[in-house]
């Protein structure tokens, strides 16, 4: 028999493929965020114009797209097995840690394909390709992380509730606002040409944080 | 953790209700209850409709935590903690429903996978015939009639092997050859597990070898 | 009763204490009055917050709905004091910085707060059954708990602030007159006192209110 560790992973693994399946054969979820984001996108850089210069506007414009288009996906992948009625199944072929890291693993599949096509065009858009690329980058995946983790066990939770995902920006902005604040100083920081260092530990932690504690917390989330 | 590859003839299974009971806020969903199953056989669970039927069979498959009491499951004499739990069970619950974008087939190997069961394609293939779903594997399950989700429940239930098989109304949107197929399963898993029957039916409670009717209210007291 | 007496007449007396007895700080003037119902409310905030972590914590360990109780009151406590200390605080923002609100890291600090009981009570409002309530709002609780040393501390480290501090300058000495410290001190006293007392009362009130719903039942 496979020890515990191997068929976690398998489970883990199994949820993965299983939400990028569904996904890919119904497509609205990401259809819906890829549409939002690039609606955001245009309204934005249509309001504001081109400004190379100015990076304190460009991190924060950046970082707010990404931050809506995440707060209105997280919640998805929960909120979908919730409505299909679809939970009891999947609660029994897994143990609540595997689904949430499977979904948590989904979550940032997600948002790096939203991010692919999102950040491209915002770079694009405002005429300001970032002096660093692996500064901006490690920026971006670090926020990401935080974003998903934060983001996944709130959506676990709000599922849950009468309201579903009404209340889920309301519920996950707190904890997603430290992402927000170091991402936004860390991509302005690169755009500038500062040091990132501080940034990059303090969503580095948060984001190891959040999912440290989340691991604890996994096995109380569905009791009924 | 070998127990849902275990070999099913050896199974020494027992399932110990201890002053369980189960409420909704102030509403009762379960009347307390206590009994003891052990070995293989057929056991009925009747009772009125809101008597505690479902919800006494997903305490015991250990989605539900109850408010009082407990209920373990042993198996080989090994007392089952919550995580193994759901690998010692398999549900059939009216309330359950599956990935309906996913086909049958692909639904059974999602579960199949995500258990780490050795051999997915071969137990998937077999769990399709043995509740005659063979020629729907493909189809979509958003395409299935509710007899013909009725049956993919079944089929999920005894996937693994489990050595306790919990069946809520399973002879419900079936037709005659689809009840046949379940009470084939039935008594095939008889000989070597438990199951565990919720139901009202004659039809299906005339299997059991045991009846255990609970004492609850129903929709006699609107409270 | 005496108690709750003994209460109302120490936070009259601190009040007067502040207000008649205690000097002026030469800069701030008039404006030094606000930090006897500033600091304390700003402190009970923080106080109530881990109280209902805490108790959160408590609940999912134990599953006696009593810690929830705790934790759900002094999440509502916690709210009416955040308030008290925003508001508080903002006048005093007004008359020495200028404006009402700076997005000063204090000021950010505890609007962050402000938004986390928010998002939690409003979590708890939207879930009917107890137990449930009980189970989320407490691993809510728990994962802001991650969240909050950021937003106090951390976050804003990354900005300047203009903020006094409140009782030890940067030399590590008290850099008040004594009568100050003193009323400042009554005023907390009385202020988590008056936190304690009214965490009891609805703590009690959550209890009859169970029992009251499993006798009809």
């Amino acid at each position: 028999m496979p020890g515990d560790a191997s068929r976690s992973a398998a489970a883990v693994w199994a949820i993965l493929r299983k939400e990028c399946r569904s996904e890919w054969r119904t497509r609205w979820g990401l259809n819906a965020a890829l549409l939002f984001s690039v609606t955001t996108l245009t309204a934005v850089s249509f309001a504001v114009g081109r400004m190379p210069d100015r990076s304190d506007v460009l991190s924060a414009l950046l970082w707010i797209v990404l931050l809506f288009a995440s707060l209105a996906s997280l919640a998805h992948a929960f909120v979908r097995e919730v409505e299909g009625h679809t939970l009891s199944v999947l609660r029994l072929v897994a143990s609540p840690t595997e689904i949430a890291l499977g979904k948590l693993l989904f979550n940032l599949v997600f948002l790096l394909v939203l991010e692919i096509v999102t950040v491209p065009l915002f770079l694009t858009l405002m005429g300001a390709p970032p002096p660093r690329w692996g500064a901006f980058t490690s920026v971006l995946l670090l926020g990401t992380v935080g974003l998903a983790a934060a983001g996944t066990l709130i959506g676990a939770l709000i599922a849950q509730t009468r309201s579903r995902g009404a209340l889920f920006a309301a519920v996950s902005l707190p904890l997603l606002l430290p992402v927000l604040a170091a991402a936004v100083s860390g991509t302005r920081a690169q755009w500038a040409g500062g040091a990132i260092d501080a940034q990059v530990r303090m969503l580095a932690s948060y984001a190891l944080g959040v999912i440290a504690v989340s691991l604890m917390l996994y096995d109380h989330l569905w009791e009924e | 953790m070998s127990v849902a590859a275990a070999p099913l003839a050896v199974c020494a299974l027992s399932l110990e209700a201890r002053s369980l009971a189960h409420r909704y806020g102030s509403r009762r969903a379960l009347e307390r209850i206590d009994f003891t199953l052990e070995g293989n056989g057929v056991t009925a669970v009747t009772g009125p409709n809101g008597s505690g039927k479902s919800t006494l069979l997903r305490i015991i498959a250990g989605l539900l935590r109850p408010s009082e009491g407990e209920a373990r499951l042993a198996v080989h004499g090994r007392t089952l903690c919550a995580g193994e739990r759901r690998l010692g069970v398999g549900l059939a619950a009216p309330e359950m429903a599956f990935y309906e974008e996913l086909s049958v087939e692909e639904n059974l190997r999602f579960a199949a996978e995500a258990r780490a069961l050795s051999g997915a394609a071969a137990r998937v293939a077999t769990a399709l015939q043995r509740v005659g779903l063979t020629a729907r594997a493909d189809d979509r399950v958003a395409a299935l009639s509710s007899g013909m989700q009725q049956r993919l429940r079944v089929a999920f239930a005894i996937l693994h092997a489990p050595p306790l098989l919990l069946l809520d109304e399973p002879g419900g949107h079936l037709d005659d050859e689809g009840r046949a197929a379940i009470e084939r399963v039935i008594a095939e898993h008889a000989q070597s597990g438990h199951v565990l029957l919720a139901t009202n039916d004659e039809r299906e409670w005339r299997l059991a070898g045991r009846r255990i009717p609970l004492r609850g209210r129903g929709l006699g007291d609107p409270s | 009763m005496i108690a709750r007496a003994l209460l109302f007449v120490w936070i009259a007396c601190a009040i007067t204490a502040g207000f008649l007895w205690a000097p002026l700080v030469p800069v701030l003037g008039e404006t030094t009055r606000v930090f006897y119902f500033h600091f304390p409310a700003a402190l009970v905030t923080c106080l109530a917050l881990g109280w209902s972590m805490v108790h959160s914590v408590l609940y999912l360990r134990s599953r006696d709905l009593v810690h929830d109780d705790h934790a759900a009151a002094a999440a509502e406590l916690g709210l009416l004091f955040c308030v008290a200390a925003t508001v508080s605080g903002s006048m005093w923002a007004k008359a020495m910085w200028g404006a009402y609100w700076n997005w000063d890291p204090r000021e950010t600090s505890i609007f962050f707060l402000m938004l986390i009981y928010g998002a939690y009570l409003a979590l708890r409002a939207s879930i009917e059954d107890p137990v449930r309530r009980a189970r989320l709002a407490a691993i809510y609780s728990s994962i802001a708990f991650v969240a909050v040393p950021f937003l106090v501390f951390v976050v804003p480290r990354i900005y300047f602030s203009l903020h006094p501090d409140p009782l030890i300058n940067a030399r590590g000495k008290p850099d008040m007159d004594w009568r100050i410290m003193v009323s400042a001190g009554a005023m907390l006293v009385g202020f988590t006192a008056l936190f304690f007392w009214m965490l009891t009362l609805r703590v009690r009130v959550g209890r009859l209110a169970r029992r009251l719903e499993d006798e009809a039942a």
